[in-house]
């Protein structure tokens, strides 16, 4: 099925930049110049709404020639690519995104051709509906996980890691209770941030230079 | 503006194609998608957090407003997206030298694709190909498709083992945890610091 790989669903919309020659800044350069102040990390607009895994933002300006025989064309607009890797399908993604960051989406998109703005939400979807281009074949390397499962697993593998280091040897017993303590300490962990740095473990190797 | 956060990189890529191609291409993807044991290599290679195709028909750029101007053009439009992780250079020798077959019957129907063999004409298609990515996000920088593959072994297993920890006699519990060492042991890396990029 286009756009969607098990419970992964990729999204890729290709929305017409605005042309204005009267601009001293172009439509297009506005864009990137608002993307550049944009952070990627866990204050990005897409690490404080749910369910995107990995996105990108690209603009487009013009297709490639890629030399004779082929025949140079160039398109009439430039374009703003938005390519997505997310948990919920268009209706559930861009309701979440309009919920927490419509100011950024109003930001980036109100330089595109025929965008209606955040505030009716029926329109935005219509146009995003306009814009989608379906993907015609999409792989994801894990498709049967969410963003929260693989957050938190993420976070298991790091604690289960350093568990299994500092419990070695001990008597069965003991293992057992510390290992109940530590499963229940696990569940109540706060939930990691998405796109935010993981936290380094402390690795010793004994090697001759330590 | 970077093509890169953490240990992901977003390769962009565009290529002409005649229209009559693009159906010949499209039955390819369908039958990749249905036949599971053809993207068996892909999964192998185990770099590739999310990839994506889209065929763009030349008359099929959205046109939003009556004020836009139309596009008139020759070619359909081949788009490729990467998710991966490794250099651009490791990145096109591996697919090279492991996914030859399967890039050409992809790209084959773009204009001078060179082939994936040899190399060096390859990797200079793609660069010319390729374009820039202005805004590149990821929920997980520092962890590789290898990283999110092995903490859902180990989140998996620990389950598994947390299910009949409280119920077991210490003795049962000591064989439980040996038996879930053995699956989790190989899965237990720290993921460790993406590279710098500057």
């Amino acid at each position: 099925m286009p756009n969607q790989n098990g419970r992964v669903f990729g999204l890729t919309f290709l929305c017409p930049i605005l042309d204005d020659e009267t601009l001293q800044i172009s439509h297009d350069l506005q864009i990137r110049n608002y993307l550049a102040t944009l952070p990627t990390d866990e204050r990005s607009p897409f690490a404080l709404a749910p369910g995107t895994h990995v996105a990108r933002l690209v603009v487009m300006d013009d297709v490639i020639y890629v030399g004779m025989p082929a025949h140079e064309e160039h398109v009439k607009s430039k374009y703003l690519i938005f390519e997505t890797n997310t948990d919920a399908d268009l209706p559930g993604y861009l309701r979440a995104l309009v919920d927490v960051v419509p100011q950024h989406i109003d930001a980036v998109w109100s330089h595109c051709t025929g965008y209606p703005g955040t505030a009716d939400f029926d329109k935005l979807l219509a146009y995003m509906k306009a814009c989608q281009i379906p993907t015609t074949f999409f792989f994801a390397a894990v498709n049967d996980k969410s963003l929260p499962q693989t957050l938190l697993a993420l976070q298991a593998k790091r604690a289960v890691a350093e568990f299994v280091v500092e419990h070695q040897g001990m008597p069965s017993a003991q293992l057992q209770r510390e290992f109940l303590d530590f499963y229940q300490s696990l569940q109540s962990l706060p939930y990691p941030a998405p796109g935010g740095k993981l936290p380094r473990r402390v690795i010793k190797t004994g090697g001759h230079n330590e | 503006m970077s093509n890169i956060n953490g240990k992901l990189y977003a390769m962009n890529a565009i290529t002409p194609m005649k229209p009559w191609k693009t159906w010949l291409l499209r039955a390819i993807f369908f039958l990749l998608d249905h036949i599971k044991s053809k993207q068996q290599d892909l999964i192998n290679l185990s770099f590739i957090q999310f990839a994506r195709w889209v065929i763009i028909p030349r008359n099929r750029f959205p046109s939003l407003s009556s004020t836009q101007r139309q596009e008139s053009l020759t070619y359909d439009y081949l788009l490729f997206f990467s998710n991966f992780n490794g250099t651009w250079n490791q990145y096109i020798d591996a697919f090279s030298a492991v996914l030859s077959d399967g890039l050409n019957l992809i790209w084959r129907w773009s204009e001078k694709f060179p082939g994936a063999v040899p190399v060096t004409g390859f990797k200079e298609y793609i660069a010319r190909v390729q374009f820039d990515t202005d805004y590149y996000y990821t929920a997980y920088p520092e962890a590789t498709a290898n990283d999110t593959k092995a903490a859902h072994i180990v989140q998996g297993a620990l389950t598994t083992l947390a299910a009949h920890a409280a119920t077991q006699t210490p003795e049962q519990f000591q064989a439980a945890y040996l038996q879930f060492l053995l699956t989790v042991q190989a899965h237990l890396g720290d993921t460790g610091n993406a590279p710098a990029v500057f």
